[in-house]
């Protein structure tokens, strides 16, 4: 198994400090009760020895069973009852071990060193300062592992919080190239290159397509909403440049009934459609083919047809594949399911998207 | 230096025209829109250049190099394409980015023009091959065929032993002895072929087979029926 950094970091500064604890209270308690008490060091050592080794286990067995039964992803509530409860069990089999051994060494309940502080106090009132005495003990233990696993947990949410934030930068800028789509880009570059000493306003033409375009994506957010007549704007542009590369390989038909025009669809999911199309369709075929885009209102729904040949060999590309995905993923998020988006591949050398959405 | 260029799209054949007339050392003879109308053009027109566009319909042109008989010089020139810029970055294979700039051409051809031009012989339809497109997952090579220890059939591919790389070829085995040069090529069983410039050792083995020990450690069986002319071939 292997640790990260904090997690060792927080082992080690787990175990300095129950040693060191439990260590020290030993020295302190032992060492008082030689003095206040006037005992031989061989009984007080012996007496705080076996509190401070059962300290030391009983709470152990705590920290573990708090780790393994995953008590901090429990709701406040639970987290504090289980608290309270092993407290309380702690501190009496503290006092317990006190009294035994006591008994034992010095032939009282009372460690002597209760009894020479609280020498003044009727036997029952040493025995209820000698359970503060473990409860007490307890409790600091308690606080101060709350403490250290409360900052290691902060510290681990920073951390992830980062790590999310730096996926969440790497995603947007993948789909920001993928908005871009360089290749249709630089071929568009390309062909406008060629275009200016020979058709210049062709050229002119070109440029003017390629900034709508740009511009288009640039500004679309994932959640909006234009008309399909501001989209298929876009897509002629989109269509413009694409004509220019591959020539008469492209035929377009376009049937868009005009009651359809001013429906509301979610902006950039024409195109995305119209680029697949493009990219894994025609482009893909030597004679090229034709593409139709067909629109119409049916009821209380717009549907939007988009049928184009494909290479009969060709299997569905991965990237066709998630663009799809996640085309239909958005329109779930932003229609539930008054919306679909089917890629019909059932007739060989074609494929059709179709969408249908709420008018 | 006679020059091809293959590309689907028309304007950017144009565009390379245009840019090529600043060279006039390259004489254009001719364009391809795919890969099949390339391979045909390459046959017919023998040019020592050509232009090679990846992305096109039918095929691209990887596909193409791995059908050619002979490779004549490639340039590859691409949009955008990460995966194939990266493979030619690690293999120092030449590539223009388009839109392509003129200096970077100028660079591409005067790198071009440093090297020995290629053999006439290569250009013959039935002289030997002297080296080999190959492209395996991400990675692509120009092989020179002298620089491979060994080739062993797997299936109906070829595993080539070339120094320390192990690229697959699709070919079969027989359909690549066809094209070597019987001089330095070698059947030594039914699965290998091996280069004769290779071997630093043969010892004898049971039965009237061979073992070929080759430069780069590895040991080869010469089967019985191709130990006799094996015999014959270097006991001059």
């Amino acid at each position: 198994m292997t640790h990260s950094r904090p997690a060792v970091a927080t082992r080690v500064a787990y175990w300095t400090l129950q040693l060191a604890g439990w260590g020290l209270y030993f020295w302190a308690q032992a060492s008082g009760e030689v003095i206040f008490a006037d005992v031989p060091w061989s009984k007080s050592a012996a007496l705080w020895g076996g509190f401070c080794a059962g300290g030391f286990g009983l709470t152990h067995l705590l920290s573990r069973t708090i780790k393994h039964r995953r008590w901090f992803s429990l709701p406040p509530r639970a987290l504090i009852i289980r608290m309270l409860i092993a407290i309380a069990l702690l501190a009496s089999t503290l006092d317990l071990i006190t009294v035994v051994l006591s008994l034992v060494i010095y032939q009282s309940p009372v460690a002597a060193i209760i009894g020479a502080f609280y020498r003044k106090l009727p036997l029952s009132g040493q025995l209820i300062n000698q359970f503060v005495n473990s409860f007490v003990v307890t409790l600091i233990w308690v606080g101060l592992y709350l403490g250290l696993v409360a900052q290691r947990h902060r510290y681990e949410e920073q951390l992830q919080k980062a790590e999310l934030a730096q996926l969440l930068h790497a995603a947007e800028l993948r789909l920001l190239k993928a908005q871009l789509n360089p290749h249709f880009l630089f071929n568009a570059l390309n062909g406008v290159r060629a275009l200016i000493p020979e058709e210049p306003s062709r050229a002119q033409d070109a440029v003017t397509q390629l900034s709508r375009t740009l511009r288009y994506t640039l500004a679309s957010s994932e959640d909006e909403l234009v008309s399909l007549a501001r989209e298929l704007e876009m897509v002629n542009d989109y269509l413009s440049l694409e004509g220019l590369r591959l020539g008469n390989r492209l035929t377009i038909v376009r049937d868009i009934a005009s009651e359809a025009t001013q429906a509301r669809v979610p902006v950039m999911l024409i195109q995305t459609l119209i680029e697949n199309a493009i990219k894994h369709g025609i482009a893909e075929i030597k004679q090229g083919g034709t593409l139709r885009i067909e629109a119409q209102v049916l009821g209380a729904e717009l549907i939007v047809r988009i049928t184009n040949p494909r290479p009969t060999n060709a299997a569905v590309a991965d990237s066709q594949g998630t663009g799809l995905k996640n085309s239909a993923e958005r329109l779930r998020l932003l229609f539930g399911n008054r919306a679909s988006l089917r890629l019909d591949l059932s007739r060989e050398g074609q494929a059709t998207a179709e969408v249908h959405l709420p008018a | 230096m006679k020059a091809l260029i293959v590309d689907d799209e028309p304007l950017a054949r144009r565009e390379l025209r245009r840019l090529l007339t600043a060279h006039p050392s390259i004489q254009i003879v001719g364009e391809a829109g795919d890969i099949d109308e390339a391979q045909e053009r390459i046959q017919s027109l023998s040019p020592g250049l050509v232009f090679l566009d990846i992305q096109m319909p039918g095929g691209t042109g990887f596909e193409l190099l791995a059908q050619l008989a002979w490779v004549p010089r490639i340039i590859f020139t691409t949009a955008y394409d990460r995966y194939a810029v990266k493979a030619f970055d690690v293999n120092a294979l030449d590539y223009l980015l388009k839109p392509i700039e003129p200096e970077r051409l100028a660079a591409a051809l005067a790198k071009l023009h440093a090297m020995p031009p290629a053999s006439r012989r290569e250009t013959q339809e039935d002289s030997p091959l002297e080296q080999l497109f190959v492209r395996d997952g991400p990675r692509c090579w120009f092989i020179p065929l002298r620089e491979v220890s060994v080739f062993s059939a797997e299936g109906n591919y070829v595993r080539l032993q070339w120094g320390r790389e192990r690229p697959l070829l699709g070919r079969s085995l027989a359909a690549l002895e066809s094209k070597l040069d019987p001089q330095r090529f070698f059947r030594a069983n039914r699965q290998q072929i091996i280069n004769l410039e290779a071997i630093s050792n043969i010892d004898l083995g049971l039965g009237g087979q061979l073992h070929a020990q080759l430069n780069d450690g590895s040991e080869i069986r010469i089967s019985r029926r191709q130990a006799r002319q094996f015999r014959q071939r270097t006991t001059v």
